[in-house]
């Protein structure tokens, strides 16, 4: 008796640190990153002044930074190849270059270089957006390929046509009048500008990163389904990703410029996006102490060769190796030292998180809802064709307003086949498909989710690389308010908003899917076996938390089940599909007692 | 960025196919888009073999042609060397088993670690790849080399065209022709009569069932490796002369290669011929209009990113994520 | 000479979905595996096969233990499994898919004497067969591949039962001459009345061993099983 008093105890501690442990910090990268940049700077120049390592190197340092955070975005945050870099880069100097020769807007004085910088980086990102479009609507490797003919047909042009000031031999203005010269009394002042341009850029990034826009991105390169059924369009999320990571390229370019007054096209070569983008997949430059730590590797390993007198390329060589075992193991040097540093109290966090997991405490009973009496979702004569085989045919299915339908069937009856046409995935399938009065048919799957018709999946498409609250917003997109969140989140006894999900195993992450979707306020929302993974008493307390949804938060659901128990203690109303038909229909009670039902599922065919 | 690679700056259209320099006048489109169409064949056998690798292994291939032009220099190498002087056609062998070596060496990599992974993922690898090798070379044989000698030079025939120029026919083009179809030919017959080529489908089709049958996955994936290490090397033995081939440029040939095969959409390597081929008439016959010839290359690219919104106007869904 | 497992477990994400079973294969007799959906079935095939590893427990095949040998070894070692979801190989024709495991012009006959209804389809992709024919197909693939063990995962799925009705005779046949079948299905009657052993498991554990006759006298503790 006392000994389970004070286990009961322990968990409730236990839930106390794991309700309250996860302090928000949103500070944090940016003074790991702001420390690490400023502090190593400070170092190169010190030792830029007692050595030869000279400022202009810092300088480069500072500029390959803001490349690699740009990129992070796109082949680290997004998951995509991109090979083309500089050429964005390139983009951004030519633009540049040109607008100070020509004065475009001296009358800024100072700081028109600033301007020009900026519309160097919005042409590169409108570049970026002209390549994209066609290029991300393909899926995965479509992209490198086209990155990198971009690259190579840029620089082909950029050599022929030679930079604005190349013929006439004439070099531009650096920002805020510091002197022209490549000595290091000049080039310090670069340095400084570069620092702060870098700082900005830095801040920038880690700001997109937490936007909704981010974990887009992070989505994206999870899952595009979920992305997709979660109202974010796939191409405006790999399309956003690409064109933030121009934009940095274009600001880089601008950099560049600052430090060598006219642009040079062998500084932007094809080859040199190439060791970017390694040299991003080594370091993890979407972490901007990793961004800055592969600066460092990419301007002082060419030096120490040059000391050294060994050939230049041992250090591309070492890339390579690099890159080759980072690529492989899917694993990068940021990534495996904060793995380093964490892991004690991982353990901790982890234990913690899988207690919340059995707070399954007792809300209010209700009974079985009973709806409005309105149809809501209405499917007339839906079918699906796998070559020969039919996942689907003449299904009728009318899901009233405010209930909760239960979709059962033997496993392979075309359950998810339904889900999946319902939401739009599969464009070919027949027969109509309205909601609420509004026709979804030839509606993309992210319009659809958008229209209020959402669903979960089966397997887990919610990614480790957030936490919960971030992926509630993302989720819910501005529908609900962070006090909305939270008190869904408690109500379905999920783990609190600042938790990552890393800590959480999947069976409580397909528990957040279904609670975040009822935090979206659609009208319908489909779950698809919901409950896999929960033990028979989470069941239990499950069921009487979906009991409540469609009067507490007003979303009628569709439950895909194969725990009959939990459908007989939500749904008002039953189908049953069996081969892609409807088998049965109507109130619970007629339709778990129709001996068909029962044939079904048991194959009780000699009983025919 | 650091201040000192990437390749030495001189005339564009002279860094890749220096043949098409001389800039003509628009009578000469003919005998231009004839002339680029060495180069497309060229372009063509690398787009076959990049669709072939991505249908049977998963993985499109950006080291392929460092892989070819590695081996290559190694024949070359001992071929130049005064003190072994090695006969061409052994230097030949020596470059094609090195190269398929080291090809088979990537794919085993590859295999091994990320026997599962999305293709984009195993792609990545080879970007790596391409990397390391192009570096090791540079390394190895030294900044100042020759450019690689090739078994066939001269002209099989001419014939004049109305309007009185002379249409070339290089030996390099039939031979090149001659290679794409034969490859063509081959995986054709390989894949539908052999069980070997029976075992590459089922792979391609479905790989985690090939395993539970017992076919070896991993021993055929690798296969597949040498097989397009030895090819595209035997294929550069027969580019001309005139193919500059410093180690960056010569390995981004790679870029002409893969958009052949996206006119196939890497999946039909008939269609990776016909692009190879178009793209390589098409960059001729641009550079015979003075008005369009700098910015040739774009013309082509334009062309593959109208013709890719064109294939992909529908949004597809993966079946597994 | 048989396949056993000994307390064999299976963890998937949240815990085990599988703890302690121990089960035997006889050859030359059909074992029928039944219980209800997310009864973790489907796992402990994967973990005979060698899909997932066991994270308890041995698996042995004819006094030779095979729980870390690859999927492909334990396929050379005689054991052959039909996945859920007819895994034919839809670009190859009925003859191709047939051809990757028959080793001789004799295998091949044989698989193809069990359904002689395929003899007409062998140049046919296999994509374009109905779902029972590939069913047909698939089976026919894993019996040329001459097995000492057959693992069958719910080969009914998706099937109308007269389709389904035909598969079980081949599936007896198969099992006479001398292999070891294992019979994972969801229409339990039928699988039970062809078996001479019988295991159900529920909720990851055996609940029921021994006699399948007496577990198809017991139709009102089967119900309870399926329907909860």
């Amino acid at each position: 008796m006392s000994l389970a008093k004070q286990s009961a105890n322990e968990g409730s501690a236990k839930q106390v640190f794991a309700k309250q442990g996860f302090v928000h910090r949103p500070w944090a990268p940016l003074v790991l990153g702001a420390g690490i940049i400023v502090g190593g700077t400070i170092i190169g120049l010190i030792l830029g002044s007692v050595t030869d390592f000279g400022f202009t190197r810092m300088s480069l340092i500072l500029i390959t930074t803001v490349l690699l955070l740009g990129l992070g975005v796109v082949t680290g945050t997004a998951g995509m190849i991109a090979l083309c870099q500089l050429s964005f880069a390139a983009a951004g100097a030519y633009i540049v270059e040109w607008m100070s020769l020509h004065h475009v807007a001296s009358f800024l004085g100072g700081f028109a270089f600033v301007f020009y910088m900026i519309c160097g980086a919005a042409f590169a990102m409108i570049m970026g957006i002209i390549v994209g479009l066609p290029a991300l609507r393909l899926r995965g490797v479509n992209l490198a390929v086209v990155t990198l003919s971009l690259s190579f047909v840029f620089d082909v042009t950029i050599v022929t046509l030679g930079f604005p000031g190349t013929k006439t031999n004439e070099f531009i203005d650096r920002p805020f009048g510091i002197g022209g010269s490549p000595e290091d009394k000049d080039t310090v002042w670069v340095a400084l500008f570069a620092l702060i341009v870098t700082a900005i850029i830095a801040i920038a990034v880690v700001y997109l990163q937490r936007s909704r826009w981010g974990s887009a991105w992070k989505m994206v390169a999870f899952s595009e389904r979920g992305t997709a059924s979660s109202g974010t369009n796939v191409r405006f999320a790999k399309l956003t990703a690409f064109a933030v990571s121009a934009g940095a390229g274009g600001i880089a370019g601008g950099l560049f410029e600052a430090l060598y007054r006219q642009g040079n096209p062998t500084l932007f070569g094809p080859y040199s996006s190439l060791v970017l983008y390694v040299l991003s997949a080594i370091v993890g430059s979407y972490l901007v102490d990793m961004a800055f730590f592969g600066g460092v590797l990419s301007v002082v390993i060419p030096f120490i060769l040059t000391r050294l007198s060994w050939p230049m390329f041992i250090g591309d060589m070492l890339f390579g190796v690099l890159g080759i075992q980072a690529l492989t193991t899917g694993s990068n040097l940021g990534e495996d030292i904060r793995r380093g540093i964490r892991r004690r109290s991982r353990e901790a966090k982890l234990a913690a998180v899988s207690e919340v997991l059995h707070d399954t405490g007792a809300v209010a009973s209700v009974p079985i809802p009973k709806g409005t009496g309105r149809p809501l979702l209405v499917v007339k004569d839906l079918g699906v064709q796998f070559g020969a085989v039919k996942a689907n045919s003449n299904v009728d299915i009318v899901v009233t307003e405010g209930t909760i339908l239960g979709l059962i069937g033997p496993n392979g009856a075309g359950k998810s086949t339904f889900i999946d046409a319902v939401s739009g995935f599969l464009p070919h399938h027949t027969g109509v498909v309205e909601l609420d009065g509004v026709a979804l048919d030839n509606k993309t799957p992210s319009n659809i989710a958008r229209l209020g018709l959402r669903r979960t999946y089966q397997q887990d498409r919610v990614p480790s690389t957030v936490t919960v609250g971030a992926y509630a917003k993302f989720v819910t997109r501005g529908k609900a308010t962070r006090a909305e969140i939270d008190e869904v989140l408690d109500f379905f006894g999920c783990p609190t908003y600042y938790t990552p999900l890393s800590l959480v195993d999947v069976g409580t992450r397909r528990l957040i899917e279904v609670a975040t979707g009822v935090a979206a306020k659609p009208k319908l929302l489909m779950l698809d076996e919901p409950a896999a993974g929960l033990d028979h008493e989470q069941h239990i307390a499950f069921g009487e938390r979906l009991r409540q949804v469609p009067t507490k938060y007003g979303v009628t659901l569709l439950l895909i089940e194969h725990d009959l128990d939990l459908v007989r203690s939500v749904c008002s109303e039953i189908t049953v599909l069996n081969f892609g038909e409807v088998l049965a229909s109507g109130a619970q009670d007629a339709v778990l007692n129709n001996p068909e039902v029962l044939k079904a599922y048991m194959g009780e065919t000699e009983m025919l | 960025m650091r201040e000192d690679f990437g390749p030495p700056a001189h005339d564009s259209l002279s860094r890749y196919f220096p043949y098409t320099l001389q800039e003509r006048t628009e009578k000469m489109i003919i005998v231009n888009g004839f002339a680029g169409l060495t180069q497309g064949a060229f372009f063509a056998i690398i787009g076959i073999l990049l669709t072939l690798m991505s249908q049977l292994t998963r993985v499109v291939n950006f080291s392929q042609l460092a892989v070819g032009m590695f081996g290559g220099f190694v024949g070359m190498t001992l071929m130049m060397n005064p003190d072994i002087q090695l006969n061409i056609w052994l230097a030949l062998v020596v470059s094609i088993v090195i190269s398929a070596a080291l090809s088979g060496i990537i794919g085993w990599i590859i295999a091994t670690w990320l026997p599962s992974a999305p293709i984009s993922n195993r792609s990545a690898v080879t970007v790596a790849a391409l990397l390391l090798i192009v570096s090791t070379a540079s390394v190895l044989f030294g900044a100042n080399h020759s450019n690689f000698t090739p078994i066939v030079s001269g002209n099989v025939t001419q014939f004049t065209i109305p309007g009185g120029q002379i249409v070339f026919v290089s030996q390099s083009l039939v031979a090149l022709l001659a290679l794409a179809f034969v490859i063509l030919i081959a995986s054709s017959i390989l894949l539908k009569r052999t069980m070997f080529g029976v075992r590459l489908r089922a792979i391609s089709d479905r790989q985690s069932a090939a395993e539970l049958i017992g076919v070896n996955v991993k021993v055929l994936n690798v296969g597949v490796w040498v097989i397009s290490g030895a090819l595209i090397s035997l294929a550069i033995g027969f580019v001309p002369a005139t193919i500059s081939n410093d180690y960056i440029s010569f390995s981004l040939l790679i870029i002409g290669g893969s958009a052949a095969a996206l006119v196939g959409a890497f999946k039909n390597p008939w269609l990776a011929l016909v692009g190879g081929l178009l793209i390589g008439a098409l960059q001729g016959v641009c550079s015979a209009i003075p008005q369009i010839a700098p910015y040739r290359d774009w013309v082509v690219f334009i062309l593959i990113l109208v013709f890719l919104l064109w294939n992909q106007r529908k949004e597809v869904w993966d079946v597994a994520r | 000479m048989s396949l056993v497992l000994n307390d064999v477990t299976v963890s998937r994400g949240v815990g085990p979905v599988i703890s302690n079973v121990s089960l035997e294969v006889k050859p030359g007799q059909i074992t029928t595996l039944v219980g209800p959906n997310g009864a973790g079935k489907t796992s402990l095939i994967e973990a005979i096969a060698g899909v997932i590893t066991p994270s308890g427990g041995t698996i042995v095949m004819d006094d030779v233990d095979i729980t870390k040998l690859s999927k492909r070894k334990r396929s050379r070692a005689g054991l052959s499994i039909v996945e859920q979801g007819r895994m034919i190989f839809p670009s190859l024709t009925v003859k191709e898919n047939l051809q990757l495991t028959a080793r001789t012009k004799a295998d091949m006959d044989e698989a193809l004497a069990l359904f002689p209804e395929l003899e007409k389809r062998l140049n046919n992709q296999s994509i374009l067969l109905s779902g029972g024919e590939q069913q047909m197909v698939v089976l026919a693939r894993a019996f040329a591949a001459k097995p000492k063990y057959l693992l069958l995962d719910e080969m009914s799925l998706g099937l109308a039962p007269v389709v389904f009705m035909r598969l079980l005779p081949v599936i007896e046949g198969i099992a006479k001459s001398g292999v070891g079948v294992l019979l994972v299905e969801q229409f339990a009657h039928l699988a039970l009345k062809i078996a001479q052993d019988s295991v159900v498991v529920t909720s990851g554990r055996v609940s029921y061993q021994g006699d399948p006759k007496a577990l198809l006298k017991d139709a009102e503790l089967l119900r309870q099983k399926y329907m909860g």
